[in-house]
């Protein structure tokens, strides 16, 4: 790991080197670091899949499991703070005026307001545009506020759309769970059906009635629904049997009935 | 499909588009008129590019005609839209409901299956056998 070039790509590489802690990833440093969690897994009595961080781990594999969550649920990244909760600015903090009020409603709150307020701002985006375009031809220096205007209704209208998104995301899992139960139950009615086809092909089979049945054309006239398994074997026989053979084979036969008696009893 | 909301904020977007595109159209291509019968439209310098790009009247007419009903077009798909919204007569608490009753009846429908499955295994089992019973001959 220690070459002599490592000091000078420092000075020359394009990109800056990775962190320096990428060398703490080796094959070994890992199968320690493995054994670490398994250890701690067993001694906490829970699933090795659920560790997720391991207090006081040796030093040198510090490295080695992702560090802790932000204290204060804040930290920067590229000098951007970040947060842990992710919320929508809010109208007023972004410095905009707020046209209507449905930013606040309770949980038992339906969102009819929210359709109507919706309209009634695209209504007024149509409205102002032609008030500028009337300003553009009277008074073109006064046009200013008309696009101020407008652009203030611009950001609400999407502001609102935004403060929608989580009910809408709720309305799409309810959405997703639904069709996921209507696909389980048309499969479940799926399996029942083809379970109860089989089920009476092979009940067919067993109160099929052999001793009355002639071999020659018996199978196919009394059991329709025995399956083409049973319908070649006897004919299959049939092809080549001779005078000789009947009595074995119809105590074989019998052999045979006496054992798919039993499996379904 | 994208869902509903960015729909309508596309939808939104474009609409802020036409007012734009409304705009240089008027701006690019209408007429001078005077005010006041002591007005007068200048001359036009030869060196200097051109302002406007003046249509004939009807032209214009039927252009300003064509971008306004497009205009309305677009607030006519917001609207709807808007109507459309999932969930509008659904209050959060319905909602937290409807997920509640959804993930019981998943279970029940997952127990469901999995008996059916087994039924089936047993059934396949046992067509097996007496297959089996009969290929012995």
């Amino acid at each position: 790991m220690d070459n002599p070039e490592e000091g000078s790509s420092k000075v020359t590489a394009l990109y800056p080197d990775p962190p320096p802690f990428w060398k703490d990833f080796t094959p070994e440093n890992l199968a320690r670091f493995d054994s670490v969690k398994q250890d701690y897994a067993e001694q906490q009595g829970i699933d090795i899949d659920t560790v997720v961080r391991i207090p006081d781990v040796p030093d040198d594999l510090i490295y080695l499991q992702p560090p802790a969550e932000p204290i204060d649920a804040k930290w920067r990244l590229f000098a951007e703070p970040q947060s842990l909760d992710d919320e929508l600015q809010s109208l007023e903090t972004a410095g905009i005026q707020r046209l209507a009020d449905t930013g606040e409603t309770d949980r038992d709150g339906k969102h009819i307001d929210r359709a109507f307020e919706l309209k009634r701002l695209a209504k007024s985006m149509l409205l102002n545009f032609l008030e500028l375009m009337g300003l553009m031809s009277h008074n073109p220096s006064h046009t200013q506020e008309k696009v101020q205007d407008l652009k203030t209704l611009l950001l609400n209208f999407h502001h609102f759309l935004n403060e929608y998104r989580p009910h809408q995301a709720r309305e799409q899992l309810i959405q997703l769970m639904q069709d996921q139960l209507d696909s389980k139950r048309a499969e479940t009615a799926a399996i029942r059906d083809v379970v109860d086809k089989a089920k009476r092909a092979v009940e067919g089979l067993g109160s099929m009635d052999i001793p009355a049945v002639e071999p020659t054309d018996g199978n196919e006239n009394e059991n329709n629904k025995s399956s083409n398994e049973m319908v070649q074997a006897p004919v299959a026989i049939n092809g080549t049997h001779d005078a000789k053979d009947e009595g074995p084979y119809w105590g074989r036969e019998g052999e045979g009935w006496t054992f798919l008696d039993a499996d379904f009893a | 499909m994208e869902d509903r909301l960015t729909q309508l904020q596309d939808a939104v977007d474009q609409l802020a588009n036409q007012f734009i595109a409304c705009f240089y159209y008027i701006e690019r291509h209408h007429d001078f008129e005077t005010f006041g019968p002591n007005d007068k439209v200048p001359d036009k310098k030869a060196e200097q590019p051109d302002e406007v790009e003046t249509l004939a009247a009807e032209e214009f007419q039927a252009g300003q005609i064509e971008l306004a009903r497009d205009l309305i077009t677009k607030e006519q798909q917001i609207e709807y839209l808007i109507s459309s919204l999932p969930g509008l007569d659904n209050s959060e608490r319905d909602q937290e409901q409807s997920i509640r009753d959804l993930e019981e009846e998943l279970k029940v429908a997952e127990a469901q299956r999995l008996e059916a499955v087994k039924e089936k295994e047993e059934v396949l089992l046992r067509l097996d056998q007496v297959l089996r019973g009969i290929r012995r001959y």
